[in-house]
This record gives C-alpha cells, structure tokens and sequence, in this order.
C-alpha cells in the first residue's frame, strides 16, 4: 500500500464482498482508474474480478477489526458493503461510519424493512428489490402510454 | 407479575435464561430460527416461542417487540446481535437491549451504537481462567461497568491488620464500601460496628481504581497483590 501512504486520506475505495456485484463494481472502477481495494472472505471469489484488474485484494473476513485495519480503512473515502448478508453489510457500514469515520459509506440491502437502522447515521442504501419494482413498474408504464399517443 | 422479556436465538443458552426468567416471574418470549430448536424449547409450557428469523422486523413485531421491558440477543454471530437490538430499540423503542458478543474488540463499538448492555463470553470466561489459574486466594475481582468498578471478595486471616476490627476503625478509600461479609453460611450487611472476624470473606464494590488500597489496608504488608 505504499502508493497510498504519503496522502492523509487517500483516495480510494473499498468493496467488501467479492460476489457479482462486488466485483462488477470493481472491475468498473478499476477501469476508470480509480483505487480499489475489495476484501472477501474466500480467495476463490476473486476470479470473478477481471484479468486487467489494478486494485489490491484482500482475504479475510470484513466484520474483524484486524482485517479492517489490515485494509487500511480508516484512510479510505468511501466503503461499500455488498455481502451476500444484510446484517453482515449493516455491521461493515456502521463500522467504517462510526468507528472509522469514513465520509461516503454505501451498503446493500436485501430487505428493505431494516433500512431504519441505517437512515439515522448517513448509510446509503441500495435495495435490490426496490429498484427491480420501480424498473418493473416503469416498464409496465410504457406501453400504456404508446397506447394512449397512438 | 414482573416484565416482559424477548430472547432471540441461542439454544442452551435461551432455554436456561428462560427458565431463571421464569421462575423469577418473567413473562418470556423465544425467537428461534431452528424449528428443532422450537420444538425443544416449546417443551416449557409457559414459554411462548416463535419460529423465524430475529433480525427481520416483522418476526420482531409478531413476538411483541413493542411490549417487552429486555430483549436479550444470544445468536452466535455478532452482526445478527447487533441488527437485533438496534431494530428493538430504533423501531420498536425497547428499554434495554443486551447482546452477547464473540468478538471482544467490537465491545466499544456496540456501546456506541445504542446497546444496553454488552455481554462477551470470550472476555468473560478467559477472565476467569485467567484468575483461576494464576491468582492466588488473595482476593477475586469481578470488573463491572467496563472495569470502572471492581466487585472483590477478600478472605481475612487472623494476621491481617482488619481482623478484629470494627468496621468503622478501618480506613477504607472513600471510594471502596464492604457491601456483605459472609460469615461461615451467613451473610451479613456490615455497620460501622459490626466486628469483622478472621475466616470472615468481605465483598467489596471499589470504584476508581482504588481496589488495591482497600486491600493493603484490610491485608496490610506489600502489595501482594495484584491486578
């Protein structure tokens, strides 16, 4: 992580959790040249990540502190938790916001009941559900109105 | 009739809490993922148990979360305690969570968040080992309230400065106060004049650190002692 040592708060991002979203996401902002680190429990789910990958990865749990401070994040700006468990990504955001003081936190979340945990401290939220109804719903829309010009 | 008490998860753990619970006149709800776990739990006929997921809001909600007095969160991973009390006391205004915790470096952590009361089992057991193993019968300490205060149990022999004394002559830190003794099968709650015996075992509650001057002033000598 030398590269990253001589800037206070270095810029760049870590992803927790390597799955298809995890890695999508970083391979996508490895592309556009951005830091990346992504953290994941199994070092098999790194090969989702793409041969032109630049970031650095890590292996190990995203919820021990050690870990954490192993991927520096306390100099990150920005954590996004995307696990394949809610309660697992709410632990991972309240830590970088609240004991990390990361700026920009962001956070999957299958069921959007539990968002009241996070609306208070400055989470933001991504429901996979929610914007799957919405696009459904706008889908739904469309023809209609194509009825309604015609 | 006394309060109501939700535990989530946990196995051994919640059918032993529920049956002290219980007994003391609690009424006590169980959240079990496990069906098999229901099942046996469900045995107690005075236990309403609830088949599902603790961490989901509306599983919360069947179980009464709104009513209860203490949910107690006893599953086996940290981030499903943590989700537990802080949808009972953000959503469903619950007085007092209490979580049980494996990790014991996110102690302080879940203080911050808005939970009650932290219990870590590793800390606590490797505590005790620990005194077990390497303290001699000079005094025991049990740290409460995140070690700001120490509760102490302190045999007295019949060499040391506090035996026959009354309480009173003994110069205890204004922060140290000998809360019982235990007397061979009794148990006393001292005055200033009651007369503390060798084979007597005071418990102190020392607060600020001031355990150790307490103990040179019952035991006398050095500092034999220590933390």
């Amino acid at each position: 992580m030398s590269i990253l040592k001589n800037k206070k708060q270095a810029d760049y991002t870590i992803i927790v959790g390597c799955g298809r979203l995890g890695a999508n996401l970083a391979n996508t902002l490895s592309e556009e040249g951005e830091n990346v680190l992504i953290l994941d429990k199994e070092k098999e789910a790194f090969r989702k990540l793409s041969p032109s990958f630049g970031g650095l990865t890590v292996e190990g749990d995203g919820t021990d502190l050690d870990v954490l401070k192993k991927a520096d994040i306390s100099r990150a700006n920005a954590v996004i938790a995307v696990t394949n468990n809610d309660n697992t990504n709410i632990l991972i955001a309240q830590l970088a916001k609240e004991w990390y003081s990361v700026g920009r936190v962001i956070s999957r979340l299958y069921d959007p009941e539990r968002e009241c945990v996070y609306r208070e401290l400055g989470i933001d939220t991504i429901c996979p559900a929610v914007l799957s109804a919405n696009e459904i719903d706008k889908l739904l829309e469309k023809p209609a109105r194509t009825k309604e010009a015609v | 009739m006394k309060g109501n008490v939700l535990l989530v998860g946990g196995r051994s753990k919640a059918k032993s809490l529920a049956q002290s619970l219980l007994k003391k006149g609690y009424r006590v709800t169980v959240i079990n993922k496990d069906l098999l776990d229901c099942e046996k739990l469900a045995e107690n006929e005075k236990l309403t148990v609830i088949h599902g997921d603790g961490t989901k809001p509306y599983v919360l909600e069947d179980a009464g979360a709104g009513n209860m007095e203490i949910v107690i969160a006893l599953t086996p991973r940290d981030e499903d305690n943590l989700v537990i009390c802080e949808l009972c006391k953000k959503k469903f205004r619950v007085p007092k969570t209490l979580s049980l915790l494996s990790d014991p470096q996110k102690t302080d952590f879940f203080y911050k968040m808005g939970v009650d009361s932290v219990v870590c089992a590793i800390s606590a057991v490797t505590s005790i080992i620990e005194q077990q193993a390497f303290m001699e019968e000079m005094a025991k300490a049990i740290p409460i309230g995140e070690g700001r205060v120490q509760l102490l149990e302190v045999p007295i022999t019949e060499t040391d400065p506090a035996a026959q004394k009354q309480v009173w002559e003994i110069a205890l830190p204004k922060e140290v106060i000998i809360g019982c003794i235990l007397r061979r099968d009794q148990t006393l709650i001292p005055r200033g004049d009651t007369r503390i015996l060798a084979g007597d075992i005071l418990v102190l509650i020392a607060g600020n650190e001031q355990e150790e001057i307490a103990i040179l002033e019952l035991k006398g000598g050095e500092a034999k002692w220590r933390k």
